[in-house]
């Protein structure tokens, strides 16, 4: 879109990025890298800081320190931003009395894009009928895909999505998925910030978990997801042991049975029955992914419970604080149980 | 610059609000009109008891042209509170900072489509004064348009409703919640300020302050006279220097509200 500066890259760096609201700190010293051409998940509790890193990286609340920087430029140094960065920051910004299709064309006009193309956006994410109707009466995947139409609006390189598939049926949240891999497909910058982590896990290349403001893990999915494990309870330990390893899996001692890491219980169910061994129990294991969010999600709630009501929303703040990182720990949980729901369900169900 | 401007006059048009106002405006024009000219052209009021009535045909031109444009300045006060505030109700300033991050700028757009819009409405507001009243001037004898300065004072009340929308920017920053910042802005806007003014005008003190408060500068830019308790006309600063007074109100407004703006966390 500018055709006299070098072509964009879509590098987004965040250097010791820190926001207090008052005594409160939602974000503390955050390093942060996206690389460009790839998807990268921004995870982490409700509260841990995620909406106020976007917001700071988007120029639309002042960091106390630090520096966020999409290309080596601050957002508000960007000349024309929406033909750089998209975003869809939270479903409730419209208007209720003007049509999603209007609400377009005010951002349009703003940015210099044809209004030609607010139809073929809204073509592209399904609701060309519905966004000319007001959008008071929309629902949240109306607003979702309305959100993703505007963040698509000047054919951004970088797309930055707060909670895209929050409100989303679960056929909505698949075609999501394969909206988001096309427009990665294409060389695009995503940056997907989620407090699920199954909603991303299958989308993203990358992550960063983030909690209490601070960074707790950054890599490839694969990195931080390790070797898959499954756990197995014998009558006789030793005997399983060697014939395992035997085999060439690796065995060790785990609570009150065996952790051997392979993710195939087939294997291990098979070689226990040639040696002759009972079973007592054998299943998979979580991920290191898994259980480290697991951890993040389940404190967080606990945390809710206690501060209740006076959550930092009404204070002006937008995230709550945190807890602090517990060993990982306790007994495997299906993934689908950490989908906590939103922040204000929970905090006006206690 | 100019697709912010364009931006600002797409949101304005693409809600129902615009066209609300805008027959409001009319018909109150119209209908103040109608009712000033009944009123001064009356005998009870031209007769021996009557007071503060414009005498000349121009003065009374005057009164019965801008007889509705305070409902039409509250009206733009309404709007502007509303042009901002609406952003932060609806949390479109999220939408509106993303696609012009400079913010000065969204203000500066803010400000310059306000007094179009003013300038819109002002037109609409004398389409219905200007056709009722001069209907009536004219049916009771009057030349509607004596001399040229009912031009100026014509030209000048589009710039009142522009001013106004200013000031209504600005309360619309300062006073945080949408429907408080209407109340208060219209209340005194509406009741308070005038009140004041005709209470300050009894004071010796108060009658060198009274000139410079929003309404009575408003009525002398416009040059129309108007009665105090004691129904004697009260002083009022010439046209050029109430317009420079208004002026200055909506530009400490628009100013306060802008560095207000800039430095706000959207969360």
């Amino acid at each position: 879109m500018d055709p006299a500066g070098p072509e964009p890259t879509g590098r987004i760096e965040v250097r010791g990025l820190t926001k207090h609201f008052g005594s409160f700190t939602a974000v503390d010293h955050l390093d942060l890298d996206v690389a460009p051409g790839r998807i990268t998940g921004f995870l982490g509790p409700n509260g841990a800081g995620k909406t106020t890193t976007l917001r700071m990286l988007l120029g639309l609340v002042r960091p106390t320190a630090g520096t966020a920087t999409i290309d080596g430029r601050r957002y508000a140094d960007i000349p024309n931003p929406l033909t750089v960065v998209g975003s869809a920051l939270e479903a409730t910004n419209f208007h209720p009395g003007r049509t999603g299709r209007n609400h377009l064309r005010v951002q349009a006009a703003a940015s210099g894009v044809s209004d030609k193309r607010v139809d073929e956006l809204l073509e592209l994410v399904g609701i060309p009928a519905a966004a000319r109707k007001r959008a008071g009466g929309y629902s949240m995947g109306m607003r979702q895909r309305l959100g993703l139409a505007a963040a698509m609006l000047g054919d951004p390189h970088v797309l930055i999505l707060d909670e895209p598939a929050n409100g989303l049926d679960p056929e909505g949240i698949r075609w999501l998925r394969g909206f988001l891999r096309h427009l990665a497909d294409e060389g695009r910058t995503l940056l997907i910030s989620s407090h699920m982590l199954s909603e991303v896990e299958q989308t993203v290349d990358d992550v960063v978990i983030i909690a209490n403001g601070r960074r707790v893990a950054q890599g490839t999915v694969e990195e931080l997801r390790g070797e898959p494990t499954a756990f197995v309870r014998t009558s006789d330990p030793d005997r399983l042991t060697a014939a395992l390893q035997q085999r060439g899996l690796r065995v060790a001692p785990k609570g009150s049975g065996l952790q051997v890491t392979t993710e195939d219980l087939a294997v291990v169910g098979d070689i226990a029955h040639a040696s002759d061994v009972a079973i007592h129990e054998l299943r998979s294991e979580q991920t290191h992914l898994e259980e480290l969010f697991f951890n993040l999600t389940e404190t967080e709630g606990d945390r809710n419970r206690l501060t209740g009501a006076t959550s930092a929303r009404a204070g002006g703040s937008p995230d709550l604080p945190p807890p602090t990182l517990p060993p990982p720990s306790g007994p495997p949980v299906d993934p689908s149980v950490i989908a906590a729901p939103p922040a204000d369900a929970k905090e006006t169900g206690r | 610059m100019s697709a912010a401007i364009r931006a600002e006059f797409r949101k304005f048009f693409t809600t129902r609000l615009w066209w609300g106002m805008a027959i409001a405006v009319i018909l109150s024009g119209a209908a103040f009109a109608v009712l000033f000219a009944l009123v001064f052209t009356s005998d009870i009021a031209r007769g021996p008891q009557g007071a503060a009535v414009p005498t000349t045909d121009a003065a009374l031109a005057k009164a019965v042209f801008t007889g509705g444009i305070q409902i039409g300045y509250l009206l733009t006060l309404a709007i502007g509170v509303m042009t901002i505030g609406a952003e932060y109700r609806h949390q479109t300033i999220t939408a509106t900072f993303l696609a012009v991050p400079r913010r000065g700028r969204v203000m500066g757009a803010k400000v310059i489509s306000l007094l179009v819009i003013g300038a819109f409405y002002g037109v609409l507001s004398l389409a219905g004064a200007v056709g009722a009243g001069a209907l009536v001037l004219t049916a009771k004898g009057h030349h509607p348009f004596a001399d040229s300065s009912i031009w100026r004072t014509l030209a000048l009340s589009l710039l009142v409703l522009g001013l106004w929308a200013l000031i209504g920017l600005g309360a619309g920053i300062l006073i945080p919640n949408q429907v408080a910042a209407l109340l208060i802005s219209i209340a005194v806007a509406w009741i308070v300020e005038p009140v004041l003014g005709l209470v300050l005008a009894l004071t010796d003190w108060g009658q060198n302050i009274s000139p410079y408060l929003p309404s009575r500068a408003t009525a002398a830019m416009l040059e129309s006279t108007s009665g105090g308790f004691d129904g004697q006309p009260v002083d009022q600063l010439s046209w050029w220097a109430g317009a420079l007074v208004l002026a200055a109100y909506a530009a400490v407004m628009a100013g306060l509200g802008t560095w207000r703006t800039v430095r706000r966390d959207i969360a």
